[in-house]
């Protein structure tokens, strides 16, 4: 990794020297051992500070759409979810693909600092044995990057094994009773933060419904209710278009298990829209299935 | 149920509306009083505001433009968003929620004796209107009044039979009235209130300006006040920020350290000086 | 001194919990937090009164989430309300650690002060009494010593417990405290216990004089970079024992319903957002930069205490790693601009 992390900081630097970027996005270490956090490099001096290693697990692509309205012309390191991600915000037209200079990177999984710094704090409690990946890398279907115009590290394999859906099928083996109970326990704890929002890479509206007041069109309320509305809304938002990235369950505060929401609806989207799989090749144009409609649609919308 | 024998800040009283007049296309006054039409919930001093409610819809911060002895109070109030919306909806005889007075108020003591220049725009009259009208209800205790308004149309200039009739007859009064663009029936002056400002440049001696309005004019009207000599203990001015409590507690009004629900929404420029620059 | 027999804890806590609703920290499944000691599950749960803090902080037994404040109902052009919400039926936090008990104090400071009492949080303030639990073993994320706490005799608490590993020493404060004592008076014995030495703070860190040199930072250029990875996602302030703020909405359904406030945090963008659409904090940074702000300088410049008590949390939470720590440190080194 050492390599890689090598690799991309003589890249970014080439890329300042000859001006062919304004920013780069990549990680710096931060206060601790396993802190590395997102940093946005402005200059060749700052590259220099650039790394990459087991813990460059933050998905950068939604750091991107701070630069949306702007000009500049960004350098981005990407792993395989996050080179995902860009395909997604592409699709939807936040960018022009010759703003971006994306190194990509073969990832070998990652670990979580959040883990990490909650275990070495004590205030999270001890899960494994600390060496273990990242909970999302386990099951990442596309650890190398889908769009790149570097690449960096090696080819790596799925590290999926066993069943892609099994969370969902257990919970598609419940029945509506038990499914509604489980949803109300589970969703109640949520605190409403909408970092999971924040954080995802495929949330780019620019006012986004949670925060639209005229109309409000869900509760503020930390109840079962709102809790699920917010969910149901946010879930289906993200059918379609979820890349599996996995940043949402990692940093929520309180372990809502988003992404077997998600899940569910990629599994669906590809049964009964696909075959399909957001962001996994970049076609200019191309859109998910449920932002496209034709007049060959089995249904009427709505 | 528990009942609180505590005050209960964050619980509005009911009011009733007994009148209601358009002032402009998109703001009118409500006139309210307690219900049944026995006096008032509590009373206003010039500058302070109450949180207005509609309730099922929500609340806001508004100033009171006037208070009339125990017969009403008056709000001016600007269709700006969804409670201010409904409000525009409602009827004569509605009963509303009511909690306040909030904040500090103009310095209506320490101005005595001086002359006063009150520049406004737009819906920024409304607040200043408490203070003018006070000056004139104890007009011995004031010097010259000079008063600076404009808006973007005449249709949009707020309380039209003061501007003109009421408030040019008074004693030592002069009222200067300004429309952003030409129009053909208008007679008056066409520009912004900061330029209008700089042309009448009305003296500093002895004089307190009041200035509210939009951030952008206030700006301006602030730069051309210190041009003509006022110093920052010459100049009042108030802030608006997005409120909810009222009282200093949900967070969100803060400039700095001071709550403009309740350290405002009046002040002197020499404090704002002292304060981050974020309104 | 009075001594709490570890063995007897929880016949104490069954003892407590039939006059006073009692708050733990407690491991529930995978998350941390206060919560009531009804909820316990024996076998599963787990009691975490021996760890450092839990995840979440007790903030949500002074100030919950979602409160209701009063009833609306509609006829006509007639609106109601026939009930007000103030709740203040006896709850006992039990453990709480000195940062998050300070962090309560600055609370009852912004309720509790400055012109207005609000009815809601006054009425279950008064009924809350707080078993604080002395901290001699600061984790490697604490500092609240230098946010102005003594971790071992914190302010404000009702009653001080000791961990001297099979037992607490148990100290009352406060006639609330006296009061909490007499009820569990059975379970505690008359003895001497000799109470850990306190250890050394892993981190350094050093706020004296951060206020007044803030004082002129507002604008200086160090808040962009420290700043521009955030997400605005607002985790910092909601796992923050200390962060207070509020929103106030209203539900409906057709005729009746309520008021209530809910947690809000300056991160958002619609915190600050004017009902005409203006936002004088409409961007990230500025937003990013009031929270540092407010913790570290508005605070202290209006109630002469920061916000920031040293617990942690924020840390351990932000996804960007943005550490409170480490921004103090910059402050510190920070040159002002011209
Ligand atoms: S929903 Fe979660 S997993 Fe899917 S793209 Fe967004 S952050 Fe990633
Ligand atoms: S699911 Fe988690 S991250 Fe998302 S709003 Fe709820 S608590 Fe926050
Ligand atoms: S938790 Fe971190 S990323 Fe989220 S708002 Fe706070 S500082 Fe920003
Ligand atoms: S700002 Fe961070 S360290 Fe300070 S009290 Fe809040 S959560 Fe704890
Ligand atoms: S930091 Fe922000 S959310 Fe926390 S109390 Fe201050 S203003 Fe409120
Ligand atoms: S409106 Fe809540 S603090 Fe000012």
């Amino acid at each position: 990794m050492k390599d890689i992390s090598n690799k991309i900081r003589e890249i970014a630097q080439t890329l300042f020297k000859e001006k062919k970027i304004d920013v780069f996005l990549g990680w710096e270490k931060g206060a601790l051992d396993f802190q590395t956090v997102p940093f946005i490099a402005r200059s060749e001096a700052d590259a220099r500070k650039l790394v990459f290693d087991e813990y460059s697990i933050h998905n950068l692509a939604t750091l991107l759409l701070k630069f949306r309205d702007g000009s500049e012309k960004i350098g981005i390191a990407a792993k395989g979810c996050d080179s995902r991600s860009i395909v997604r915000l592409l699709e939807d037209k936040q960018f022009a693909r010759e703003r971006l200079h994306i190194i990509g990177v073969g990832c070998p999984g990652m670990k979580d600092p959040l883990q990490a710094i909650g275990m070495y704090s004590g205030l999270k409690k001890q899960q494994g044995d600390g060496n273990a990946l990242a909970a999302k890398c386990y099951e990442c279907v596309q650890p190398n990057p889908v769009i790149y115009d570097d690449l960096v590290g090696s080819q790596q394999p799925s590290r999926l094994t066993g069943e892609r859906f099994a969370r969902v099928n257990a919970m598609e083996q419940m029945n509506a009773d038990e499914r509604y109970r489980f949803f109300e326990d589970t969703l109640s704890k949520c605190i409403r933060c909408y970092a999971c929002r924040q954080v995802c890479p495929a949330c780019n509206c620019r006012t986004c419904i949670f925060d639209e007041m005229k109309p409000q069109w869900v509760g503020r309320e930390n109840s079962p209710e709102d809790n699920m509305m917010y969910h149901l809304v946010k879930a289906s938002h993200m059918a379609g278009r979820c890349v599996e990235c996995g940043e949402c369950e990692r940093v929520c505060p309180v372990n809502i298990p988003l992404m077997l929401l998600n899940q569910k609806l990629i599994k669906d989207v590809n049964t009964f829209f696909g075959p399909y799989e957001a962001g996994m090749n970049y076609v200019e144009g191309a859109k998910p299935p449920l932002s496209s409609y034709s007049e060959k649609d089995p249904d009427d919308f709505i | 149920m528990h009942k609180c024998e505590c005050e209960q800040p964050l619980v509005p009283v009911i009011v009733e509306v007994m009148d209601i007049k358009d002032e402009t296309p998109d703001i009118k006054s409500f006139f309210v009083k307690n219900p049944g039409g026995n006096g008032l919930p509590f009373n206003v001093a010039p500058g302070q505001c109450a949180m207005v409610s509609y309730l099922p819809v929500g609340e806001s911060m508004i100033s009171c433009t006037w208070q009339e002895e125990q017969e009403y109070l008056q709000f001016a109030i600007k269709r700006v968003g969804l409670m201010t919306d409904e409000l525009h909806q409602i009827e004569v005889g509605q009963k509303i929620g009511l909690r306040g007075p909030y904040g500090n108020g103009f310095p209506v003591e320490a101005c005595k004796g001086k002359d006063m220049l009150f520049i406004a725009g737009g819906i920024g009259l409304a607040p200043l209107r408490s203070f003018i009208k006070y000056c004139f209800k104890h007009r011995e205790d004031y010097g010259k009044i000079k008063i600076i308004y404009g808006s973007r149309s005449y249709a949009d200039l707020c309380f039209k039979d003061e501007l003109f009739e009421l408030w040019p007859q008074q004693k030592d009064t002069e009222v200067f009235v300004t429309i952003d663009n030409a129009e053909e029936a208008w007679k008056g002056h066409v520009g912004f209130v900061p330029s209008y400002l700089e042309e009448l440049n009305p003296s500093s001696a002895g004089t307190i300006a009041v200035t509210c309005g939009p951030p952008i004019m206030i700006n301006f009207v602030l730069k051309a006040l210190e041009k003509m000599g006022y110093n920052d203990e010459q100049v009042i001015t108030t802030l608006e920020m997005r409120m909810k409590c009222g009282i200093g507690k949900c967070g969100r009004c803060n400039i700095g350290s001071e709550y403009i629900c309740l350290d405002g929404p009046v002040f002197y420029l020499a404090q704002l000086r002292d304060l981050p620059q974020e309104y | 001194m009075k001594v709490l027999s570890k063995s007897k804890l929880e016949t104490a806590l069954n003892k407590l919990n039939q006059s006073a609703e009692v708050f733990l920290p407690m491991q529930k499944d995978k998350e941390s937090g206060f919560y009531s000691w009804k909820l316990f599950n024996q076998g599963q749960d787990e009691l975490m009164l021996n760890a450092l803090n839990v995840y979440l902080p007790p903030k949500n037994v002074v100030l919950p989430q979602t409160e209701r404040m009063y009833s609306i109902k509609q006829e006509g052009q007639e609106i109601k309300i026939d009930k007000t919400f103030e709740d203040s039926s006896p709850r006992v936090i039990f453990g709480a650690r000195p940062c998050d008990l300070k962090a309560i104090l600055c609370m009852d400071d912004v309720f509790l002060t400055r012109g207005y009492e609000d009815s809601f949080y006054k009425c279950r303030r008064e009924a809350i009494t707080i078993v604080a639990n002395a901290c001699f073993q600061p984790g490697p994320a604490c500092f609240c010593a230098a946010m102005e706490i003594n971790p071992l005799e914190p302010a404000g608490a009702d009653v001080i417990i000791c961990d001297a590993g099979e037992a607490y020493s148990w100290e009352a404060k406060t006639p609330k405290g006296e009061a909490l004592t007499a009820q569990i008076t059975e379970y505690l014995e008359e003895k001497s216990l000799s109470l850990p030495a306190a250890k050394p703070f892993v981190q350094d860190v050093k706020y004296e004089g951060v206020a007044e040199k803030l004082k002129g930072m507002f604008n200086n250029h160090i808040w962009e970079r420290l700043g521009e990875s955030c997400h605005n996602c607002g985790i910092c302030t909601y796992v923050c024992p200390s962060c207070y703020c509020f929103d106030i909405q209203v539900k409906m359904w057709g005729d009746e319903g309520y008021r209530f406030r809910c947690w809000d945090s300056c991160m958002y963008e619609e915190y600050s957002r004017e009902a005409g659409g203006g936002n004088p904090r409409g961007s990230g940074i500025e937003r990013f930069r009031n929270r540092f702000l407010h913790k570290l300088e508005f605070f202290k410049e209006r109630y002469g205490t920061p916000l920031c008590t040293g617990c942690g949390r924020c840390i351990v939470a932000c996804p960007a790693g943005i550490n409170i720590v480490k921004i103090i440190d910059e402050i510190k080194e920070a040159e002002l601009d011209a």
